[in-house]
């Protein structure tokens, strides 16, 4: 409701520009903005997800279940459910409600990357180290894993003519990213020879396949619509790719030409890329870089390059974009923070009272007509509220138009208020108004030990939502 | 040049005309007389006043307007109205148009339902629970009591500040308590179990005066003596961000409905709207007499704020519109040197005639209702209490009121407009008593012939 009063030259920014915060807790490797970007989920190296809440910068939720460092995190549309994916070689599905998990699931490999179905919380595709990907069922206790094919789909006549060596070499590709389309109808899927699978959600079978390059894809992400795609890969380049609406019917798989639109890569100092992602609307390209410490960001109408957001000491690995604002959320390599850029608003001192204008030049004053007239008090007073005539209407709550196609949902996350008092990590803690003071190392921890200690009575921990008495 | 003189005079020389072809009020009242003798000129200037009952020269002209902004939605939803009340459309009177509005009541009907004692010292305010199943009321005895809505039995009585009780603010899940108190101290409350959280917020240099959750209840503003308003991170007690607010006391502060924005008021006379994300002032609202503001709370949609002021007005501003424009003002209570504190109701009917009031207390006890268009007084329970109305709320869903004040008592309100009965009801009370008077014996067939 406040962008009726937000200066329009604020609002008209897109592109972030400068740090405005950085969040805390313990050591982030992993990140990921909630759908309707109240909510920033955060993995940590000690295998913690923690929970921010981007309007408070602080922790909402902790959430502890993995044994080894995050590697990937996915929301459910709701914003009720998270799937975090671990080093442990397993998943887990969050309920964030009351910080339960849901389901477990245990995969006999690394994990690169696990996406949730859009529609159904409770199905996932998962990329894997050395082995086929799985489309998860968790519906029931046991989850039922599809395996999905990698090996790319070719033409007819090229199946007949398929050499030994070519066999032998499409033997050895992997899956290594997966997500689904906006619809759950499809997994895109790439491949460590550069080939992206299209794989039908249902039949588990490849739709068609793309060579993109000949390197490995690191990571593909899609807009919110789903009609543009933004790979990663290991070559150097990061492309971005016009996608059909692949939950039309009518759309014909065998005559589907994909066409590379922009191909972004730093010529001089050829630069790597770590993670990439889209801005909200699909308009602007952010990646940050391998061995330095900058986030490039390109614009997509002319593919150049707009900006570089910088101001940390460190080297950034993931990167992501807030659903809707002008607002880049990275962590840092070294340091595990999360780094927030942002636009800074100045104060308008026009708004400090009524009768301050923001001028360009100075403007000579103009007194009216009856400024000066001396007139009786209360005639005043009755003129005035015989003006107050309008129609109003106090009740009537005007639909306000949803910046994402994310509508605001049932679930709410709970406050808990013990949460930062019960294990911070954070290095400086609140003494009073504005005060703040160095943590004693080692406090805070006590957690530790607590898990411990329940572990061997072998009572299971609870996840973060235990009150302090 | 010549022109633009003219336009002017021209312009209010119809004026003139028109007063005349209408003619004083005094005369308007005189042609509604069943004489029968009006002129044919006043019977035209007469129709378009067919639908106001005849109360208040304001009437009028709020109606005609009400009728063509809502002619749209009306016709929307006509088909619904329709098969869902035939029978009140059969008794409602015929009149050219499809569907007039049906009377929009001119006065409320609240009774005294409950009176809570316990209090040792004057009640500063009083709140519903979001979900409307307690009361909590606040007082200078420096406890915080929390009393069932319905039956009206005291649930927990809270006590741990040091000092006197000023504000009291409930969670939006109903489950914390939040209350401010001159001991500079902010404590929430677990309202199941009545136990303090271990952590209070400390930070305002003196008394707190006014304190409201976020609609998510991560956040908390409070206003306090000492001139700040602070956002506080209620998860971790800690002041998130301090606004360099107002240079006199504050008096009030709120959120909007969907945390955007909050509001604060503060003894200067200022009303300041800030933007919540980054803690910026994006609108300052004065009244020209710069009376002390006292209180302010926004409107149910967000879109205009409401404002106590020392000279015995409650202001309600458009604080969107160009650099803010007080919009009403609704006088008929004593407030001269106490913080009232009151709150927005609804009466009527069903949302398309549903309409809002206002209602706060009054320095001489009285509880005053103003319907929040037409500024008139639709009840005043006079002598409501027996010293001054502090603080007011509404019940969330219920028409049920409950007020507080420096007699110690919380007294709780229900109104008692009989709403029109459909005729369906009437018919089923006479078939389950078979037309007989319950309370009379049947005839006996077998008696004595």
């Amino acid at each position: 409701m406040n962008l009726s009063l937000v200066d329009p030259f604020v609002l008209a920014q897109d592109c972030p520009e400068v740090i405005t915060g950085r969040l805390r807790s313990g050591h982030s490797t992993s990140i990921r903005f909630s759908h309707r970007g109240d909510l920033l989920a955060s993995g940590r190296s000690d295998g913690i997800v923690v929970v921010f809440d981007i309007e408070t910068n602080g922790v909402a939720r902790k959430l502890r279940g993995h044994t080894r460092q995050i590697q990937s995190l996915s929301w459910s549309t709701n914003d009720r459910f998270l799937l975090s994916a671990g080093q442990d070689w397993k998943c887990v599905l969050w309920d964030l409600k009351d910080g339960s998990r849901v389901r477990t699931v245990r995969f006999e490999a690394a994990i690169f990357i696990a996406e949730l179905h859009p529609q159904n919380h409770m199905k996932f595709a998962a990329a894997l180290f050395e082995d086929q990907p799985v489309l998860v069922d968790m519906s029931n206790d046991v989850p039922v894993k599809h395996l999905l094919p990698t090996i790319p789909r070719r033409s007819p006549m090229e199946r007949e003519n398929v050499s030994e060596k070519q066999a032998a070499q499409d033997a050895k590709q992997t899956t290594t990213v997966t997500l689904f389309t906006p619809s759950g109808d499809h997994i895109i899927a790439g491949t460590n020879k550069g080939w992206l699978n299209i794989i039908d959600a249902t039949t588990h079978e490849i739709k068609y396949s793309f060579r993109v390059g000949n390197n490995i894809l690191v990571l593909i992400r899609l807009t919110q619509s789903g009609r543009d795609m933004v790979l990663n890969s290991s070559d150097r380049i990061v492309r971005t790719i016009p996608l059909p609406d692949f939950s039309d019917p009518k759309l014909d798989f065998d005559a589907l030409q994909l066409e590379v639109e922009h191909k972004f890569q730093d010529l001089v100092q050829r630069l790597s890329w770590n993670h990439v992602t889209f801005s909200s609307t699909g308009e602007f390209v952010a990646a940050s870089t391998w061995m330095n410490h900058h986030i490039y960001i390109w614009e997509r109408g002319q593919g150049s390059l707009v900006k570089i957001l910088e101001g940390t000491r460190e080297e950034l690995s993931v990167v992501e974009w807030h659903p809707f604002r002008p607002f880049v959320a990275a962590v840092g390599v070294d340091t595990g923070r999360v780094w927030l850029w942002s636009i800074l608003q100045p104060q308008r001192w026009s708004a400090l009272a009524p009768d301050f204008i923001e001028v360009e030049e100075n403007v000579e004053y103009i007194e009216r007509e009856d400024e000066f007239d001396i007139q009786p008090l209360e005639e005043i007073h009755k003129r005035r509220l015989d003006q107050e005539d309008e129609e109003v209407d106090v009740l009537t709550i005007e639909p306000v138009k949803t910046t994402t196609q994310f509508a605001t949902g049932d679930f709410r996350m709970p406050v808990l208020l013990n949460i930062e008092a019960s294990d911070s990590e954070d290095e400086v803690v609140a003494v009073g108004a504005g005060q703040f003071r160095r943590r004693s190392p080692g406090a805070g921890r006590e957690w530790m030990n607590d898990e411990d200690a329940r572990a061997a009575n072998g009572t299971p921990p609870v996840n973060g939502t235990k009150r302090r008495r | 040049m010549a022109d633009r003189m003219e336009l002017p005079k021209r312009s209010r020389e119809e004026d003139e005309l028109e007063e005349d072809s209408v003619g004083p009020p005094r005369k308007r009242s005189a042609s509604r007389s069943p004489t029968g003798d009006a002129s044919p000129a006043y019977r035209l200037a007469e129709r378009p006043r067919r639908y106001s009952n005849e109360d208040s020269p304001h009437e009028p002209t709020y109606y005609r307007d009400r009728d063509r902004s809502r002619s749209k939605s009306r016709s929307r939803d006509l088909s619904a109205s329709r098969s869902r009340s035939k029978s009140t459309s059969e008794r409602r009177s015929i009149s050219p148009h499809p569907t007039p509005p049906p009377p929009k009541p001119t006065e409320l009907h609240y009774h005294p339902t409950m009176i809570l004692r316990g209090h040792k010292k004057a009640v500063s305010a009083v709140k519903f629970s979001p979900d409307g199943k307690w009361i909590a009321s606040c007082s200078a005895d420096c406890t915080v009591k929390i009393w069932d809505a319905q039956t009206g039995r005291l649930e927990h009585t809270l006590e741990g500040h040091l000092a006197g009780i000023s504000t009291i603010a409930w969670s939006p899940d109903s489950k914390v308590l939040a209350s401010g108190s001159d001991d500079k101290s902010i404590r929430l409350w677990d309202v199941a179990t009545g136990l303090a959280h271990p952590t209070p917020f400390i930070g305002h240099h003196n008394y707190v005066y006014s304190i409201a959750f976020s609609p998510k209840g991560n956040m908390l503003v409070s206003g306090s003596y000492d001139e700040a308003v602070f956002l506080w991170d209620v998860r971790a007690a800690r002041v998130m961000r301090s606004l360099p607010a107002h240079s006199d006391p504050v008096g009030g502060v709120d959120f909007v409905r969907d945390g955007t924005l909050s509001v604060s008021c503060s003894h200067d006379g200022l009303i300041r709207i800030w933007d919540t994300a980054t803690g910026q002032c994006l609108r300052t609202l004065v009244h020209e007499d710069n009376a002390s503001v006292t209180s302010v709370i926004f409107s149910p949609n967000g879109k205009y704020v409401l404002a106590w002021t020392l000279d015995s007005c409650i202001r309600l501003w458009n604080y969107i519109e160009g650099k803010g424009k007080c919009v009403k003002t609704y006088q008929g209570h004593n407030n001269k040197t106490h913080s009232l504190a009151g709150a927005f109701g609804t009466y009527g009917s069903d949302p398309p005639h549903e309409y809002a009031f206002v209602v706060s207390g009054s320095e001489n006890g009285d509880l005053v209702f103003w319907d929040v268009s037409s500024k008139n007084i639709l009840q005043r329970i006079e002598g409501g209490h027996s010293d001054v109305v502090l603080g007011v709320d509404t019940h969330p869903t219920e028409k049920l009121v409950v007020s507080g004040g420096l007699d110690k008592a919380v007294r709780v309100w229900r109104d008692h407009t009989m709403p029109p009965k459909p005729a369906t009801e009437i018919s089923t009370a006479e078939a389950t008593t078979n037309g007989y008077d319950p309370h009379v014996l049947p005839p006996n067939p077998f008696g004595d012939s």
